[in-house]
């Protein structure tokens, strides 16, 4: 059998669980992996593995005795460190949160140990969740593992590193303005950022309540339909959850020529570098052979919603932090003290404007779209820039270019749109594409993304250590 | 009155909220979110009163049972 590291969730799980392979053994295949990579990625936080393989060989002799917990029964998994659980460390990229034990299991958590997975250890992220790079002050930067040199963006910055080295099958992430997809366009794999209010938040670690999502990276669209079936769902923790509909499998499997894509003829277009708008146009082409039909959009203008997310954002984040942000601020990275100040800026009629018109603001928007189901656009203008030129430190041209790396991230969020991020070009540096669903239609984005994947192979290829 | 978010009003609402912040910051801050806010306005949002946060909510589910 091949490296198991190589296998991707849904066929590691049905490994294990036919035992052709043994969850000790598919364990110590991403261990011995992890202590290659790590030193060269900086992906992880923790690596738990004792913990680890002593869960992998309970796993094993349960499925000698014939019990299977669930779908994922000893699959190992690493997740971002801002998902709580009960009695251990989460000290979600801070010095502030330095030996701070979560007093509960977040719902995510829980609901894939619940499904047998097995947990492998902590990942890297940005400070707080609150940055788009991958840069931390007090944990180093993740690297990326196509060009140790780039950024893995962020905030879900270890989860998008890992999963592509193939350090772990999946990676539960965070998305509140691109902390999900952006990491997987720059890492090159596939990331499911959720419908808001689909996929519970409860005991995560929260920035922005009106915006946070949580999702997962994975190697695929169909590990994307197999994390979401397991988490999905009301949790009476998060009351946002209240009333969602059930994740729906057969959907993911949604015939393409029933899916009508949209291609927005502005803002998403504007700009693009040429290896962009090359995987944008041959994604185009590749629906189009599927039998999808292809129509133009027009948006409302995406600059006045990215505003209103800012605010929302920031004054959000700022309330959440400002407990710290009075005596402890010294204890904030420079570039998230800086973010948190910038909340200071909104008045209170501002904020609560920008939170009214959200439901307008999506009316408007499926106005647009009319009967489109899916919009395709890129994630970002370019593949990953370097750390260094988005370091802060390098001045005032790192903020223009983190600007423009992030300008078509909060769109999604502040209409609370589902979007899959799948791998769709390679320039040397991996090229992800966003498929912008309909609200609670987080499936029919997957059911294109897992046709895509079976005429493309970029969500395949791996990187080799350097 | 001006939609330009300045230093003074920055420092005002950290006051307010009882955030220390320096005078450069408060400078910085204002610099850095003036074109969000400017941007915002720009869009001369008037909403019936009527409609508040939630009614979000009530378009998003609209398309789950669509």
């Amino acid at each position: 059998m091949t490296d198991p590291a190589n296998l991707s969730l849904v066929e590691v799980a049905a490994a294990i669980r036919e035992r052709k392979l043994s969850s000790v053994e598919v364990t110590r295949a991403l261990l011995a992996r992890i202590g290659r990579w790590q030193p060269v990625l900086n992906a992880f936080v923790r690596i738990e593995a004792e913990e680890a393989l002593s869960a992998a060989a309970a796993a094993d002799a349960a499925l000698r005795g014939g019990t299977t917990l669930g779908p994922l029964h000893g699959v190992p998994l690493a997740h971002k460190d801002m998902f709580y659980r009960a009695g251990k460390l989460s000290e979600c990229g801070s010095k502030i949160r330095k030996g701070w034990v979560a007093p509960a299991t977040s719902a995510a958590t829980a609901r894939l140990q619940g499904a047998g997975a097995v947990h492998l250890g902590a990942l890297h992220m940005a400070e707080f969740a609150y940055g788009p790079t991958g840069h931390n002050e007090h944990l180093g930067p993740a690297r990326n593992p196509w060009n140790p040199l780039r950024i893995t963006g962020g905030s879900s910055s270890g989860s998008g590193a890992a999963v592509a080295a193939r350090l772990t099958y999946a990676a539960l992430g965070s998305d509140t303005g691109g902390s999900i997809r952006l990491p997987a366009h720059f890492c090159g794999v596939t990331g499911l950022k959720p419908t808001y209010g689909r996929i519970s938040r409860a005991d995560t670690m929260p920035l922005s309540f009106t915006l946070d999502t949580v999702g997962a990276l994975a190697r695929s669209a169909e590990d994307c339909a197999l994390i979401g079936s397991i988490i999905a769902g009301a949790d009476r923790l998060d009351p946002t959850t209240q009333g969602a509909p059930e994740w729906n499998m057969a959907a993911t499997r949604r015939p393409v020529k029933d899916i009508t894509v949209g291609v927005p003829r502005a803002y998403y277009v504007d700009d693009l570098e040429a290896d962009v708008a090359k995987a944008l146009d041959e994604a185009v082409a590749t629906f189009r052979k599927f039998g999808a039909r292809v129509v133009s959009v027009d948006l409302p203008d995406q600059t006045a919603v990215t505003a209103a997310a800012q605010i929302v954002l920031g004054a959000e984040a700022t309330s959440l932090h400002s407990p710290w942000l009075r005596t402890r601020t010294g204890d904030y990275g420079a570039q998230v003290r800086a973010r948190l100040q910038n909340g200071l800026a909104y008045s209170a009629v501002e904020y609560v404007e920008a939170l009214r018109w959200r439901g307008p603001a999506l009316a408007a928007h499926l106005a647009a779209i009319g009967d489109v189901d899916i919009i395709v656009a890129p994630a970002s203008r370019a593949a990953a820039p370097t750390i260094e030129e988005t370091d802060v430190g390098a001045g005032p041209h790192a903020d223009a270019t983190i600007q423009a790396m992030t300008r078509l991230m909060r769109p999604a969020n502040y209409l609370g749109l589902p979007v899959l991020v799948v791998p769709a070009g390679h320039s040397g540096m991996p090229i992800g594409l966003q498929l912008i669903g309909r609200p609670f239609c987080d499936e029919t984005a997957i059911a294109l993304g897992r046709a895509f994947q079976t005429a493309t192979d970029y969500h395949r290829r791996m990187p080799e250590l350097p | 009155m001006p939609d330009e978010v300045t230093a003074e009003r920055v420092a005002a609402i950290a006051a307010s909220a009882r955030i220390p912040l320096d005078a450069a910051a408060a400078e910085r801050v204002a610099r850095t979110v003036n074109p969000t806010v400017t941007r915002f306005f720009a869009e001369k949002i008037a909403l019936p009163m009527e409609i508040e946060p939630a009614s979000f909510v009530v378009v998003a589910r609209e398309q789950a049972e669509r």
